[in-house]
């Protein structure tokens, strides 16, 4: 027995990590570019193409807000769609453009309000959330989702009496190009606040909290606090997702979260973020995309199924084929694949990092272990 | 004035009291040990201690302070470490990550500068791996540093944890049978250890122990708790020669005012009161 060392000591360099980081530099640039270049120029193709590619964009913001709520908190929600709704709402009739096109001030203001009136209403759901969990959260938060969509969003008032409310773009983004790239300038913010969370106190309280909240309260969490926190900051990045989708559409129609549409949202949000991997940014990105890919709005699947002849029946369809891949999906994660996406991507990750790149990684992933601690098991 | 002083606390679960009356003192730089046979509400007792359980009745004195009705964040803010019996760690996380956890309180940046990506954080990341790196350095565990949990042996677990509830920063700790999972060798170590912790960094130390080798060593006083009531306390030596604590732990000549009831297992009175 040595205990010498008193508790503060100098740090041993690691070298060998530094430079093994910086030979892989070159390699990952390399990498990184074919990537930069599809998620930049291809939506230049045509305005099919930008269009689709933005509302990639607000789905990967949702699968961002999702990712710290369900998981680094481990909390699940499956009325998501309010919080979108609820930005679109409150940008659109903030800024009510009529016929005209939208001030380029208020336009930001709206954008601010919108994460900041979601912010709220997720700190509410929060609220109400921190005494249950489980199945009963996942019913209480389904029930808010809709509850509050079809009561609040169908008020003639705030809908524009029915007719929806427009949001005509700012001139200087009313290219759809254009619009596509303030859509991923927005999808860095939430990128950034992501990765900021994650490397701090925030997130490993966050995440110490999902797998055992006795032993985050010990290590002087405050459980209480942390997950109305993850609430409110998950509700504030779908409100902004919302607040760009009412741009995207032009216009706040209460149709487009209420009823069925809007329950279709909230499974595809949190379907999205379970095959993406829980806890895994990389994985839930690439899910949201495909989902906003496959969605029935997208003009992808229209072409593909005109190529093969099953135009007919995709029209006959369109509206449950997301939800059926989807399903399909979720199943092989849960039962083959349970760190999801992020797991499957993880060495490709790993190596993106600076790590020696390997297909055997013997510690495993986050996702894997937000799957075993996290309360979505239900 | 002591570090730790417990008043009258009672617990009642129901019908069932599981700590009644118990009174308790730890001073400065003292090494307590709290016995007692399974059930005897020594893991209720530092529920309360800790905040987890709200007492029935009675106190909880922290260095004068009432701190009776705190939550458990606030009791680790202000130093009151402690430990779990089945080892309290982020399961999904690394070693390194779980002794960032663990030092939440002593961050110095708030929260909102951490989701706005403030340059404080950093540099204060860079202090807490530091600190982190240190402990493990301590512990002599410092090839475990990017391992999950997982992969890791009982007893080295139970030693991260140690180390975890000194990222705390702690001026109390509450060890909750830190030598479980080790042998006699290992908990020997872990008894010098104890008292190295204890010489550098003026830990003042409660710890439920059933391993009597250890307790004799590290021990500067005893209580012992036979179904929530105190049945014996004093030095070491004393304790472990009084006939009443070797008939509880051995089931010899009970007195008949023991022979109540078994308690539950404090574990699952735990995992049912939390759930």
């Amino acid at each position: 027995m040595t205990v010498t060392s008193p508790p503060i000591a100098a740090p041993a360099l690691d070298l060998d990590a530094h430079r093994r980081t910086r030979r892989r530099l070159g390699a990952r640039t390399a990498a990184a570019l074919p990537l930069l270049a599809v998620v930049l120029l291809l939506p230049l193709h045509s305005d099919g193409f930008a269009n689709i590619a933005a509302y990639a964009a607000i789905f990967v913001m949702v699968g961002l807000s999702m990712n710290v709520l369900t998981g680094y908190t481990g909390q699940i929600s499956l009325g998501h769609q309010a919080f979108v709704g609820l930005g679109a709402l409150t940008t659109a009739n903030l800024i009510n453009t009529g016929t005209t096109a939208a001030d380029p001030f208020l336009f930001g203001i709206g954008m601010v309000t919108a994460a900041a009136a979601s912010g709220a209403a997720a700190l509410l759901l929060g609220a109400v959330a921190l005494r249950i969990r489980g199945l009963y959260l996942a019913l209480v938060t389904l029930v808010f989702g809709s509850v509050f969509a079809d009561a609040i969003f169908t008020l003639p008032s705030l809908n524009g009496q029915d007719a929806g409310v427009k949001a005509y773009r700012p001139t200087a983004l009313s290219s759809e190009y254009r619009f596509y790239l303030f859509a991923l300038a927005m999808v860095v913010v939430c990128y950034y606040v992501d990765v900021c969370v994650r490397r701090t106190k925030v997130g490993r309280g966050l995440i110490a909290l999902r797998d055992n909240e006795l032993v985050a309260s010990a290590f002087g969490v405050n459980v209480l606090g942390y997950k109305l926190l993850g609430f409110t900051l998950s509700g504030a990045m779908a409100g902004l997702a919302g607040g760009v989708f009412a741009f995207w559409t032009q216009q706040f129609s209460d149709k487009d979260f209420t009823a069925a549409a809007g329950f279709n949202l909230a499974l595809t949000f949190v379907v999205m973020v379970v095959v993406g991997g829980l806890a895994n940014r990389g994985g839930v990105i690439i899910a949201a995309v495909f989902f906003a890919l496959v969605s029935p709005i997208s003009p992808m699947m229209g072409a593909i199924a005109q190529h093969t002849g099953w135009l007919n029946f995709y029209n006959d369809h369109k509206f449950y084929i997301s939800n059926v891949i989807g399903a399909v999906l979720l199943l092989q994660t849960v039962v083959l694949n349970p760190g999801g996406l992020g797991q499957v991507i993880r060495p490709f990750a790993r190596w993106f990092a600076g790590h020696p790149f390997t297909l055997h990684d013997p510690d495993g992933g986050d996702g894997v272990g937000a799957m075993e601690g996290s309360s979505v098991r239900a | 004035m002591s570090v730790l002083e417990v008043r009258d606390l009672t617990i009642r679960f129901g019908g069932l009291t599981a700590i009644d009356s118990l009174d308790l003192k730890v001073d400065e730089w003292e090494i307590v040990g709290l016995m007692g046979p399974n059930g005897a509400g020594k893991t209720t007792a530092f529920n309360c201690i800790t905040g987890f359980y709200k007492p029935s009745r009675g106190q909880v004195f922290y260095r004068g302070d009432d701190v009776t009705k705190l939550p458990p964040h606030r009791k680790a803010a202000l130093g009151i470490g402690r430990t779990f019996q089945n080892v309290g760690m982020v399961k999904s996380e690394t070693v390194l990550e779980n002794l960032l956890t663990a030092q939440h309180t002593k961050t110095g940046y708030g929260a909102l500068q951490a989701v706005v990506g403030s340059g404080v954080v950093r540099a204060r990341e860079k202090e807490l791996v530091t600190r982190a790196e240190a402990i493990l350095e301590l512990l002599g565990l410092g090839e475990f540093r990017d391992r999950r949990l997982g992969a890791l042996s009982y007893g080295t677990l139970k030693l991260l944890e140690l180390g975890c509830a000194l990222a705390t920063d702690p001026d109390l700790l509450l060890l909750d049978e830190p030598s479980s999972g080790m042998g006699p060798e290992e908990s020997h170590q872990l008894g010098e250890r104890l008292l190295t912790l204890r010489k550098e960094l003026g830990v003042t130390m409660l710890l439920i122990e059933h391993h009597v080798p250890l307790v004799a060593a590290v021990c500067d006083y005893v209580y012992v708790l036979n179904f929530g009531k105190l049945l014996a306390e004093g030095d070491p030596d004393h304790v472990r020669n009084h006939p009443e604590v070797v008939a509880a732990y051995l089931g010899g000549e009970a007195p008949e005012a023991l022979a109540e009831t078994e308690l539950p297992e404090d574990q699952q009175e735990l995992a049912e009161v939390t759930s």
